[in-house]
Protein backbone atom coordinates (compact mmCIF):
# COMPACT_ATOMS: atom_id res chain seq x y z
CA UNK A 1 0.00 0.00 0.00
CA UNK A 2 2.76 2.63 1.12
CA UNK A 3 4.55 1.98 -2.21
CA UNK A 4 1.25 2.45 -4.24
CA UNK A 5 1.56 5.88 -3.07
CA UNK A 6 4.66 7.20 -3.82
CA UNK A 7 6.50 7.64 -7.49
CA UNK A 8 8.86 4.60 -7.86
CA UNK A 9 11.21 5.86 -10.68
CA UNK A 10 14.72 4.66 -11.49
CA UNK A 11 15.77 8.05 -9.98
CA UNK A 12 14.30 7.58 -6.55
CA UNK A 13 14.95 3.94 -6.14
CA UNK A 14 19.18 4.26 -7.06
CA UNK A 15 18.95 7.30 -4.60
CA UNK A 16 17.24 5.70 -1.57
CA UNK A 17 20.05 2.15 -2.08
CA UNK A 18 22.80 4.08 -2.33
CA UNK A 19 21.60 5.82 0.78
CA UNK A 20 20.81 2.45 2.12
CA UNK A 21 23.93 0.68 1.53
CA UNK A 22 26.28 3.86 2.43
CA UNK A 23 25.05 3.60 5.85
CA UNK A 24 24.59 -0.12 6.46
CA UNK A 25 28.56 -0.27 5.19
CA UNK A 26 29.62 2.37 6.21
CA UNK A 27 31.36 3.98 3.17
CA UNK A 28 29.83 5.40 -0.48
CA UNK A 29 28.84 2.89 -3.13
CA UNK A 30 28.74 3.55 -6.30
CA UNK A 31 25.84 2.37 -8.61
CA UNK A 32 27.51 -0.18 -10.61
CA UNK A 33 30.11 -1.31 -8.11
CA UNK A 34 30.39 -4.89 -7.66
CA UNK A 35 28.80 -5.56 -3.74
CA UNK A 36 29.53 -9.23 -3.66
CA UNK A 37 32.67 -9.74 -5.14
CA UNK A 38 33.84 -6.14 -3.60
CA UNK A 39 32.78 -8.01 0.01
CA UNK A 40 30.35 -5.56 1.39
CA UNK A 41 27.57 -8.16 1.76
CA UNK A 42 28.10 -10.30 4.29
CA UNK A 43 25.75 -13.30 4.70
CA UNK A 44 23.42 -11.54 7.45
CA UNK A 45 23.51 -8.62 5.07
CA UNK A 46 22.13 -10.03 1.86
CA UNK A 47 18.90 -11.54 3.72
CA UNK A 48 18.14 -8.23 4.95
CA UNK A 49 18.68 -6.95 1.66
CA UNK A 50 15.81 -8.94 0.20
CA UNK A 51 13.49 -8.03 3.35
CA UNK A 52 14.24 -4.49 2.86
CA UNK A 53 13.72 -4.38 -1.01
CA UNK A 54 10.24 -5.99 -0.58
CA UNK A 55 9.37 -4.24 2.12
CA UNK A 56 10.17 -0.74 1.16
CA UNK A 57 8.55 -1.42 -2.38
CA UNK A 58 5.69 -3.63 -1.31
CA UNK A 59 7.27 -6.48 -3.49
CA UNK A 60 7.80 -10.24 -3.53
CA UNK A 61 11.15 -11.57 -4.24
CA UNK A 62 11.40 -15.23 -4.43
CA UNK A 63 12.07 -18.37 -7.10
CA UNK A 64 14.20 -17.23 -10.29
CA UNK A 65 14.09 -13.59 -9.00
CA UNK A 66 16.75 -14.18 -6.35
CA UNK A 67 19.77 -14.84 -8.26
CA UNK A 68 22.54 -13.56 -7.75
CA UNK A 69 22.86 -10.94 -11.15
CA UNK A 70 19.96 -8.86 -9.74
CA UNK A 71 21.46 -8.08 -6.62
CA UNK A 72 24.85 -7.53 -7.98
CA UNK A 73 25.06 -3.66 -8.17
CA UNK A 74 22.49 -0.99 -6.57
CA UNK A 75 21.46 -0.59 -10.95
CA UNK A 76 20.80 -4.11 -10.75
CA UNK A 77 18.65 -4.21 -7.91
CA UNK A 78 16.84 -0.72 -8.79
CA UNK A 79 16.00 -2.98 -12.42
CA UNK A 80 14.72 -5.48 -10.13
CA UNK A 81 12.34 -3.29 -8.26
CA UNK A 82 11.08 -1.49 -11.33
CA UNK A 83 10.46 -4.58 -12.96
CA UNK A 84 8.78 -6.43 -10.36
CA UNK A 85 6.98 -3.31 -9.55
CA UNK A 86 5.72 -3.21 -13.31
CA UNK A 87 4.38 -6.81 -13.26
CA UNK A 88 2.55 -6.24 -9.86
CA UNK A 89 0.64 -3.12 -11.43
CA UNK A 90 -0.48 -5.34 -14.50
CA UNK A 91 -1.22 -7.85 -12.28
CA UNK A 92 -3.92 -6.18 -10.85
CA UNK B 1 3.12 -14.08 6.74
CA UNK B 2 0.22 -16.02 8.78
CA UNK B 3 -3.11 -15.95 7.15
CA UNK B 4 -5.39 -17.96 9.52
CA UNK B 5 -7.43 -16.97 11.87
CA UNK B 6 -10.20 -19.67 12.56
CA UNK B 7 -9.23 -22.58 14.79
CA UNK B 8 -7.22 -25.24 13.91
CA UNK B 9 -5.48 -28.28 15.32
CA UNK B 10 -2.66 -25.88 17.03
CA UNK B 11 -4.97 -24.82 19.22
CA UNK B 12 -4.44 -26.70 21.76
CA UNK B 13 -1.37 -29.03 21.21
CA UNK B 14 -2.43 -31.84 24.32
CA UNK B 15 -3.06 -34.34 21.61
CA UNK B 16 0.37 -34.50 20.64
CA UNK B 17 1.46 -35.76 24.32
CA UNK B 18 -1.30 -38.49 23.54
CA UNK B 19 0.14 -39.50 19.82
CA UNK B 20 4.07 -39.64 21.28
CA UNK B 21 3.35 -40.87 24.77
CA UNK B 22 6.23 -42.24 26.60
CA UNK B 23 8.09 -42.66 23.23
CA UNK B 24 10.80 -40.46 23.23
CA UNK B 25 11.97 -43.12 26.04
CA UNK B 26 12.59 -45.84 23.71
CA UNK B 27 13.47 -44.11 20.73
CA UNK B 28 16.57 -42.58 22.63
CA UNK B 29 17.70 -45.77 23.77
CA UNK B 30 17.18 -47.70 20.74
CA UNK B 31 18.40 -44.87 18.97
CA UNK B 32 14.53 -44.77 16.26
CA UNK B 33 12.12 -42.74 15.69
CA UNK B 34 8.70 -44.43 14.27
CA UNK B 35 8.66 -43.94 10.77
CA UNK B 36 4.99 -43.73 10.46
CA UNK B 37 4.45 -41.10 13.12
CA UNK B 38 6.41 -38.75 11.36
CA UNK B 39 4.40 -39.43 8.01
CA UNK B 40 1.31 -38.66 10.14
CA UNK B 41 2.91 -35.95 11.57
CA UNK B 42 3.86 -35.00 8.39
CA UNK B 43 0.70 -35.44 6.34
CA UNK B 44 -1.05 -33.15 9.62
CA UNK B 45 1.14 -30.15 8.52
CA UNK B 46 2.77 -30.25 12.23
CA UNK B 47 6.18 -30.51 10.48
CA UNK B 48 6.45 -27.33 8.39
CA UNK B 49 3.47 -25.20 10.26
CA UNK B 50 4.37 -22.14 8.63
CA UNK B 51 3.41 -23.20 5.45
CA UNK B 52 0.27 -21.56 4.05
CA UNK B 53 -2.71 -22.82 4.02
CA UNK B 54 -3.01 -22.25 0.04
CA UNK B 55 -0.67 -24.85 -0.52
CA UNK B 56 -2.12 -27.33 1.84
CA UNK B 57 0.05 -26.06 5.03
CA UNK B 58 -1.60 -24.81 8.61
CA UNK B 59 -0.41 -21.04 7.98
CA UNK B 60 0.88 -20.93 11.36
CA UNK B 61 2.91 -17.69 12.06
CA UNK B 62 6.32 -17.98 13.80
CA UNK B 63 4.98 -17.87 17.42
CA UNK B 64 2.60 -20.20 17.16
CA UNK B 65 4.71 -22.53 15.19
CA UNK B 66 7.29 -21.84 17.52
CA UNK B 67 5.06 -22.89 20.30
CA UNK B 68 4.51 -26.17 18.71
CA UNK B 69 8.36 -25.98 18.61
CA UNK B 70 8.46 -25.90 21.65
CA UNK B 71 6.20 -28.43 22.62
CA UNK B 72 7.31 -31.08 21.10
CA UNK B 73 10.63 -30.24 21.60
CA UNK B 74 10.11 -30.99 24.93
CA UNK B 75 8.42 -34.37 24.54
CA UNK B 76 11.43 -35.03 22.41
CA UNK B 77 14.51 -33.13 20.42
CA UNK B 78 14.84 -36.09 17.90
CA UNK B 79 11.09 -35.36 16.32
CA UNK B 80 11.85 -31.81 16.89
CA UNK B 81 15.02 -32.52 14.96
CA UNK B 82 12.95 -33.96 12.46
CA UNK B 83 11.08 -30.73 12.40
CA UNK B 84 13.69 -28.51 12.17
CA UNK B 85 14.79 -29.84 8.97
CA UNK B 86 11.35 -30.00 7.21
CA UNK B 87 10.49 -26.63 8.05
CA UNK B 88 14.06 -25.89 6.68
CA UNK B 89 13.13 -27.62 3.34
CA UNK B 90 9.74 -25.88 3.01
CA UNK B 91 11.41 -22.29 3.98
CA UNK B 92 13.94 -22.91 1.07
CA UNK B 93 11.36 -23.98 -1.38
CA UNK B 94 8.58 -20.91 -0.30
CA UNK B 95 11.72 -18.33 -1.14
CA UNK B 96 13.34 -19.93 -3.79
CA UNK B 97 11.32 -22.22 -5.77
CA UNK B 98 9.57 -21.15 -8.78
CA UNK B 99 5.63 -21.53 -9.14
CA UNK B 100 5.31 -25.04 -10.28
CA UNK B 101 8.08 -26.08 -7.59
CA UNK B 102 6.13 -24.29 -4.45
CA UNK B 103 2.62 -25.67 -5.53
CA UNK B 104 4.40 -29.16 -6.31
CA UNK B 105 7.04 -29.59 -3.40
CA UNK B 106 5.39 -27.88 -0.52
CA UNK B 107 1.96 -29.85 -1.12
CA UNK B 108 4.21 -33.10 -0.51
CA UNK B 109 5.87 -31.21 2.24
CA UNK B 110 2.40 -31.18 4.18
CA UNK B 111 1.29 -34.13 2.64
CA UNK B 112 3.89 -37.44 4.40
CA UNK B 113 6.61 -36.79 2.37
CA UNK B 114 9.87 -36.53 4.62
CA UNK B 115 12.69 -34.18 3.86
CA UNK B 116 16.13 -33.80 5.09
CA UNK B 117 18.59 -31.18 4.27
CA UNK B 118 22.30 -31.26 3.50
CA UNK B 119 24.66 -28.52 4.24
CA UNK B 120 27.68 -29.46 5.73
CA UNK B 121 30.67 -31.51 4.69
CA UNK B 122 33.70 -32.99 5.38
CA UNK B 123 35.39 -30.03 4.82
CA UNK B 124 33.14 -27.64 5.02
CA UNK B 125 30.89 -26.89 8.21
CA UNK B 126 30.08 -23.25 8.30
CA UNK B 127 32.92 -22.30 5.84
CA UNK B 128 30.52 -22.14 3.00
CA UNK B 129 33.41 -20.91 0.91
CA UNK B 130 35.21 -24.72 1.53
CA UNK B 131 31.92 -26.23 -0.01
CA UNK B 132 32.70 -29.06 -2.65
CA UNK B 133 29.34 -30.13 -3.41
CA UNK B 134 28.52 -29.74 -7.44
CA UNK B 135 25.45 -28.78 -8.84
CA UNK B 136 26.10 -28.96 -12.54
CA UNK B 137 23.18 -28.23 -15.55
CA UNK B 138 23.45 -28.92 -19.07
CA UNK B 139 20.13 -28.67 -20.63
CA UNK B 140 17.03 -30.22 -18.87
CA UNK B 141 19.38 -32.34 -16.67
CA UNK B 142 21.40 -31.68 -13.87
CA UNK B 143 24.20 -33.70 -11.99
CA UNK B 144 24.99 -33.53 -8.67
CA UNK B 145 27.90 -35.02 -7.13
CA UNK B 146 29.50 -34.67 -3.03
CA UNK B 147 29.27 -35.52 0.04
CA UNK B 148 27.28 -34.09 3.01
CA UNK B 149 27.76 -35.29 6.41
CA UNK B 150 25.42 -35.20 9.72
CA UNK B 151 22.61 -34.46 7.93
CA UNK B 152 19.55 -34.71 10.25
CA UNK B 153 16.43 -37.40 9.60
CA UNK B 154 17.85 -38.46 6.17
CA UNK B 155 17.42 -42.13 7.41
CA UNK B 156 14.03 -41.20 7.18
CA UNK B 157 13.87 -38.80 4.15
CA UNK B 158 12.12 -39.11 0.94
CA UNK B 159 13.91 -35.92 -0.31
CA UNK B 160 17.16 -34.47 0.73
CA UNK B 161 17.92 -30.81 -0.34
CA UNK B 162 21.17 -30.01 -0.84
CA UNK B 163 23.12 -27.04 -1.39
CA UNK B 164 25.90 -26.97 -3.69
CA UNK B 165 27.83 -25.04 -6.04
CA UNK B 166 26.44 -23.64 -9.56
CA UNK B 167 29.04 -22.54 -11.54
CA UNK B 168 30.77 -19.45 -9.14
CA UNK B 169 27.24 -18.91 -7.36
CA UNK B 170 24.92 -21.73 -5.30
CA UNK B 171 22.24 -23.72 -6.00
CA UNK B 172 19.40 -26.19 -4.14
CA UNK B 173 18.53 -29.06 -5.46
CA UNK B 174 16.07 -31.70 -4.31
CA UNK B 175 17.50 -35.39 -4.69
CA UNK B 176 14.72 -37.98 -4.16
CA UNK B 177 16.55 -40.32 -1.40
CA UNK B 178 15.95 -43.24 -3.67
CA UNK B 179 17.37 -42.06 -6.83
CA UNK B 180 20.34 -43.86 -8.21
CA UNK B 181 24.05 -42.49 -6.63
CA UNK B 182 22.83 -41.50 -3.71
CA UNK B 183 24.12 -43.85 -0.82
CA UNK B 184 23.04 -42.71 3.42
CA UNK B 185 24.89 -44.18 5.93
CA UNK B 186 23.40 -43.63 9.62
CA UNK B 187 26.05 -41.73 12.00
CA UNK B 188 26.28 -44.54 14.80
CA UNK B 189 25.40 -43.87 18.44
CA UNK B 190 25.51 -40.02 17.87
CA UNK B 191 25.93 -38.77 21.29
CA UNK B 192 22.68 -36.26 21.35
CA UNK B 193 19.25 -36.55 19.51
CA UNK B 194 20.06 -39.79 19.27
CA UNK B 195 17.00 -41.01 16.82
CA UNK B 196 17.45 -37.74 14.82
CA UNK B 197 18.31 -40.04 11.90
CA UNK B 198 22.13 -38.21 11.41
CA UNK B 199 23.33 -39.67 8.39
CA UNK B 200 26.24 -39.11 5.73
CA UNK B 201 25.02 -38.57 2.49
CA UNK B 202 27.01 -39.78 -0.85
CA UNK B 203 25.95 -37.99 -4.10
CA UNK B 204 27.98 -39.99 -7.18
CA UNK B 205 27.02 -38.45 -10.23
CA UNK B 206 23.17 -38.31 -9.27
CA UNK B 207 20.86 -37.29 -12.66
CA UNK B 208 18.08 -35.47 -11.82
CA UNK B 209 15.85 -33.42 -14.35
CA UNK B 210 16.50 -29.62 -14.37
CA UNK B 211 13.35 -28.99 -12.75
CA UNK B 212 14.82 -30.32 -9.57
CA UNK B 213 17.08 -27.42 -9.16
CA UNK B 214 15.00 -24.98 -7.33
CA UNK B 215 14.72 -21.39 -8.88
CA UNK B 216 16.80 -22.67 -11.89
CA UNK B 217 19.72 -21.94 -9.42
CA UNK B 218 22.58 -19.20 -9.67
CA UNK B 219 21.81 -17.64 -6.46
CA UNK B 220 24.22 -16.42 -4.08
CA UNK B 221 25.37 -18.72 -1.78
CA UNK B 222 25.14 -16.52 1.28
CA UNK B 223 21.56 -15.64 1.25
CA UNK B 224 20.15 -19.53 0.50
CA UNK B 225 22.31 -20.31 3.41
CA UNK B 226 20.84 -17.65 5.64
CA UNK B 227 17.70 -17.94 4.68
CA UNK B 228 17.48 -21.49 5.41
CA UNK B 229 19.45 -21.30 8.36
CA UNK B 230 17.84 -18.53 9.91
CA UNK B 231 14.73 -20.97 10.09
CA UNK B 232 16.76 -24.06 11.26
CA UNK B 233 18.04 -21.40 14.34
CA UNK B 234 14.52 -20.61 15.24
CA UNK B 235 13.41 -23.70 15.01
CA UNK B 236 16.05 -24.42 17.63
CA UNK B 237 16.03 -21.88 19.77
CA UNK B 238 12.30 -23.30 20.17
CA UNK B 239 13.42 -26.43 20.78
CA UNK B 240 15.45 -25.25 23.49
CA UNK B 241 12.82 -23.88 25.27
CA UNK B 242 10.76 -26.95 25.37
CA UNK B 243 13.96 -28.22 26.58
CA UNK B 244 13.98 -25.77 29.07
CA UNK B 245 10.78 -26.44 30.41
CA UNK B 246 10.74 -29.97 30.69
CA UNK B 247 13.76 -29.48 32.81
CA UNK B 248 11.92 -27.21 34.68
CA UNK B 249 8.69 -29.76 34.96
CA UNK B 250 11.01 -33.01 36.37
CA UNK B 251 13.40 -30.86 38.32
CA UNK B 252 10.33 -29.12 39.99
CA UNK B 253 8.35 -32.27 40.59
CA UNK B 254 11.48 -34.11 41.84
CA UNK B 255 11.98 -31.66 44.40
CA UNK B 256 8.40 -31.01 46.02
CA UNK B 257 8.26 -35.00 46.65
CA UNK B 258 12.17 -36.69 46.85
CA UNK B 259 13.02 -36.14 50.74
CA UNK B 260 16.09 -35.92 52.41
CA UNK B 261 17.00 -35.31 55.86
CA UNK B 262 13.36 -34.71 56.83
CA UNK B 263 12.07 -32.49 54.55
CA UNK B 264 11.76 -32.22 51.00
CA UNK B 265 14.28 -30.97 48.52
CA UNK B 266 13.05 -27.91 47.83
CA UNK B 267 13.08 -26.41 51.01
CA UNK B 268 17.17 -27.06 50.94
CA UNK B 269 18.38 -24.00 49.95
CA UNK B 270 20.73 -25.06 47.75
CA UNK B 271 18.97 -27.18 45.72
CA UNK B 272 16.38 -24.24 45.80
CA UNK B 273 19.23 -22.20 43.80
CA UNK B 274 18.99 -24.53 41.30
CA UNK B 275 15.48 -24.16 40.89
CA UNK B 276 15.82 -20.59 40.50
CA UNK B 277 18.21 -21.04 37.83
CA UNK B 278 16.14 -23.44 35.54
CA UNK B 279 13.11 -21.07 35.91
CA UNK B 280 15.67 -18.01 34.91
CA UNK B 281 16.52 -19.81 32.10
CA UNK B 282 13.26 -20.66 30.58
CA UNK B 283 11.42 -17.12 30.91
CA UNK B 284 14.89 -15.63 29.28
CA UNK B 285 15.13 -18.37 26.73
CA UNK B 286 11.47 -17.56 25.91
CA UNK B 287 11.29 -14.07 25.83
CA UNK B 288 14.48 -13.85 23.61
CA UNK B 289 12.10 -16.73 21.10
CA UNK B 290 9.27 -14.37 21.26
CA UNK B 291 10.85 -11.43 20.38
CA UNK B 292 13.04 -13.25 17.45
CA UNK B 293 9.30 -14.34 16.24
CA UNK B 294 7.58 -10.92 16.44
CA UNK B 295 10.45 -9.59 14.34
CA UNK B 296 10.05 -12.73 11.90
CA UNK B 297 6.64 -12.14 11.66
CA UNK B 298 7.07 -8.56 10.83
CA UNK B 299 9.64 -9.60 8.40
CA UNK B 300 12.12 -7.02 9.78
CA UNK B 301 15.76 -6.20 8.43
CA UNK B 302 17.16 -7.44 11.75
CA UNK B 303 15.27 -10.76 11.58
CA UNK B 304 17.99 -13.28 10.88
CA UNK B 305 20.30 -11.51 13.89
CA UNK B 306 17.50 -12.18 16.18
CA UNK B 307 17.06 -16.28 15.16
CA UNK B 308 21.06 -16.08 15.80
CA UNK B 309 20.49 -14.14 19.26
CA UNK B 310 17.52 -16.59 20.56
CA UNK B 311 19.14 -19.88 19.36
CA UNK B 312 22.59 -18.20 21.07
CA UNK B 313 20.50 -17.65 24.23
CA UNK B 314 18.43 -20.83 23.87
CA UNK B 315 21.18 -23.27 23.37
CA UNK B 316 23.58 -22.09 26.25
CA UNK B 317 20.43 -21.48 29.05
CA UNK B 318 19.11 -24.93 27.77
CA UNK B 319 23.07 -27.05 27.90
CA UNK B 320 23.86 -25.23 32.21
CA UNK B 321 20.38 -25.61 33.20
CA UNK B 322 20.12 -29.39 31.61
CA UNK B 323 23.08 -30.31 33.49
CA UNK B 324 21.27 -28.46 36.88
CA UNK B 325 18.33 -30.63 36.01
CA UNK B 326 20.32 -33.61 36.52
CA UNK B 327 21.91 -32.44 39.21
CA UNK B 328 18.36 -31.74 41.07
CA UNK B 329 17.51 -35.41 40.01
CA UNK B 330 20.38 -36.97 41.01
CA UNK B 331 20.77 -40.96 40.07
CA UNK B 332 16.59 -40.56 39.53
CA UNK B 333 17.32 -38.82 36.44
CA UNK B 334 20.68 -40.60 35.55
CA UNK B 335 19.56 -43.29 33.05
CA UNK B 336 19.71 -42.97 29.74
CA UNK B 337 16.28 -42.48 28.35
CA UNK B 338 15.05 -40.07 31.00
CA UNK B 339 14.13 -37.17 30.03
CA UNK B 340 17.02 -35.31 31.67
CA UNK B 341 19.58 -37.49 30.91
CA UNK B 342 18.18 -37.26 27.18
CA UNK B 343 18.23 -33.12 27.75
CA UNK B 344 22.13 -33.00 29.29
CA UNK B 345 23.05 -34.45 26.15
CA UNK B 346 20.52 -33.02 23.68
CA UNK B 347 21.22 -29.77 24.44
CA UNK B 348 24.93 -30.29 24.35
CA UNK B 349 24.44 -30.12 20.45
CA UNK B 350 22.24 -27.21 20.30
CA UNK B 351 25.87 -25.36 21.06
CA UNK B 352 27.05 -26.92 18.12
CA UNK B 353 24.64 -27.28 15.21
CA UNK B 354 22.76 -24.61 12.83
CA UNK B 355 25.89 -22.08 13.80
CA UNK B 356 27.94 -23.14 17.02
CA UNK B 357 28.12 -20.96 20.00
CA UNK B 358 31.06 -19.55 18.52
CA UNK B 359 29.63 -18.83 15.14
CA UNK B 360 27.13 -16.76 17.34
CA UNK B 361 28.97 -14.85 19.02
CA UNK B 362 31.00 -14.22 15.87
CA UNK B 363 27.94 -13.17 14.00
CA UNK B 364 26.44 -11.12 17.32
CA UNK B 365 29.54 -9.24 18.04
CA UNK B 366 29.72 -8.15 14.31
CA UNK B 367 26.04 -6.74 14.74
CA UNK B 368 27.47 -5.02 17.95
CA UNK B 369 30.01 -3.82 15.76
CA UNK B 370 27.73 -2.24 13.46
CA UNK B 371 25.23 -0.93 15.64
CA UNK B 372 27.52 0.73 18.31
Amino acid sequence: MSASNRTIDAETVEGELLAFLAERVGSPVTPEQDLFSAGLVSSMFAMQLVVHLEDSYDLEIVGPELTLEHFRSVRRMTELVLRLSAGAESDG
Amino acid sequence: MAETSGPTVLDDLAFLDELIGTGPQTWDVIGELPVELLRELGAMGLLCAEVPTRFGGLGADSRRNGELTAHIGGLCSSLRSIMTSQGIAATAVRRFGDRAQRQRYLGELTGGTLAAVGFSEPEAGSDLAAMRTRIERAGDTVTVSGEKRWVTGARYADLLLVLGRDGENAAAVLVPSDAPGVTVEPVLDPMGCRAAGHSRVLLDEVRLPASAVLGGGGHALALLFTTALSYGRMSVAWGCVGILRACLRAATAHAKVREQSGKPLAEHQLVAKHLASLFTAEQVATQACRQASERWDAAAPDMAVAAVLAKHVGATNAARSAGEAVQVLASWGAQDGHVVARAYRDAKLMEIIEGSNEISELILAEHALEHS
